[in-house]
């Protein structure tokens, strides 16, 4: 199967999941449970490792089924980089979706900054520091996937929103009009947190300098939303395994592209 | 929502339970009854999030399905018997209470759980309240005729 569509696939279902949780619930039939701070699919249970890592820093604990939790998504992440973003995060998908029509309507922004990962782990150190002393896990209150998982289902459950709601407004206006996808880039502590977990045999970009097939076009780097140069070097943390490049490469430069993704 | 509201079964005092969930709402999906509510950020910046009940809307019938999916501890998963629950207890307000004041009554009484255990009848067919086998589930504050409720429950304090 084609990358972009398993891609559009998974972000749909991730999606009609977070729907289907409170639905099926209200029923009573609790299969299905959680948000995307802690998910339970059946018996097997799913925590984000942030979540996870500040209730352990204010408790001062380890939680074996806590622990056990969190070791589910960060082996994915070693494996396959970090899918979650690009291929689950409803804040992604909702991002991506803007930034396709910005694009259409041409929207000029009057930022640029240097790509870098610095300011995403400033972000989580400023508030896992908060999270030590307050004594409560505050990343949690700008942790995007997790409001709106938690706001959908407060929607289907009790048919009311919170305010919090509002974070993912400003989040789309942020990167609507002032900075390219700067949530995620820059910000997003969830996302920050993941991209520590890889290592060599992680699941990468790869560009094949050698072949001839390359055709020095740069729609792979027209295709990247987040702005990166998938013919360069250092793309990692910040790439998150979309593949929307390759797709791209693929139509230019036909089967034998230079792009593809490597163990 | 009061400062110290009512917490779900499993719950230790409030600083550890605002340290312990990671709010992701499982306990209110799971509630049969729809008892727990989630607070949102207008309840407060530490509060956002977290699961609580209002006991005079919806008390919790102790159904025990909320401890066993908490994800992180901050409800105590190995706790089972509804007896063991201590979300608070039960206070009577003597002044308004119906039977203290001289008119028949017996709503909390008949209505409680620990039947027989964490509300008694004095002598004189009063209801008293054993704080030490009281398990908070708010039943009592629930059914009170009396409005504002002559019997509530208090939150667990921090140890």
């Amino acid at each position: 199967m084609r990358i972009w569509l398993l891609r559009r696939l998974t972000q749909l279902s991730t999606i009609a999941m977070l729907i289907a949780i409170p639905m099926l619930n209200k029923k009573g039939i609790n299969a299905l449970m959680g948000s995307l701070y802690s998910l339970a699919i059946g018996p097997i249970w799913i925590t984000d490792p942030l979540s996870g890592l500040q209730v352990m820093l204010t408790t001062l604990s380890a939680d074996s089924t806590l622990m056990v939790s969190m070791a589910i998504p960060i082996v994915f992440a070693l494996v396959f980089g970090r899918v979650f973003c690009g291929w689950m995060c409803p804040q992604n998908a909702l991002s991506e979706l803007f930034d396709f029509l910005s694009g259409k309507i041409g929207v000029k922004r009057p930022f640029r900054l240097p790509l870098n990962p610095m300011p995403r782990y400033a972000v989580l150190a400023v508030m896992l520091t908060l999270t030590v002393i307050l004594g409560f896990p505050v990343a949690n209150l700008i942790s995007a996937p997790g409001i709106i998982s938690v706001q959908i289902s407060d929607y289907f459950m009790e048919g009311a929103v919170g305010v919090e709601l509002g974070l993912i407004g400003v989040i789309v206006i942020f990167e609507f009009f002032i900075i390219r996808r700067g949530w995620c880039n820059y910000i997003c502590p969830a996302g920050g947190f993941l991209g520590i977990f890889r290592i060599a045999k992680t699941m990468s970009l790869t560009y094949r300098k050698e072949t001839d097939q390359c055709i020095k076009c740069g729609q792979c780097i027209k295709a990247c939303q987040l702005g990166l140069n998938p013919m360069g070097a250092m793309i990692y943390p910040l790439c998150h395994n979309c593949g929307d490049c390759i797709t791209a490469c693929r139509r230019a430069a036909g089967k034998e592209n230079p792009l593809s993704f490597r163990f | 929502m009061s400062r110290n509201p009512l917490r779900p079964p499993g719950a230790q005092g409030e600083i550890h339970f605002l340290a312990a969930c990671i709010r992701c709402g499982k306990c209110s999906q799971v509630c049969p009854y729809r008892s727990i509510i989630v607070a949102s950020l207008l309840d407060g910046l530490s509060m956002m999030g977290t699961p609580y009940l209002r006991a005079r809307e919806i008390p919790c019938y102790l159904c025990m399905k909320c401890p066993a999916v908490c994800p992180s501890g901050a409800l105590d998963r190995k706790l089972r018997r509804m007896q063991d629950v201590r979300m608070g207890a039960a206070i009577i307000d003597k002044k308004t209470c119906l039977p203290w004041q001289g008119t028949l009554c017996r709503s909390c009484y008949e209505n409680c759980p620990v039947f027989n255990e964490a509300i008694v009848m004095d002598n004189q067919l009063r209801p008293v309240v054993d704080q030490k086998k009281c398990v908070g589930c708010g039943i009592c504050e629930n059914v009170c005729p009396v409005d504002p409720a002559a019997i509530a429950v208090n939150a667990k304090a921090d140890k």
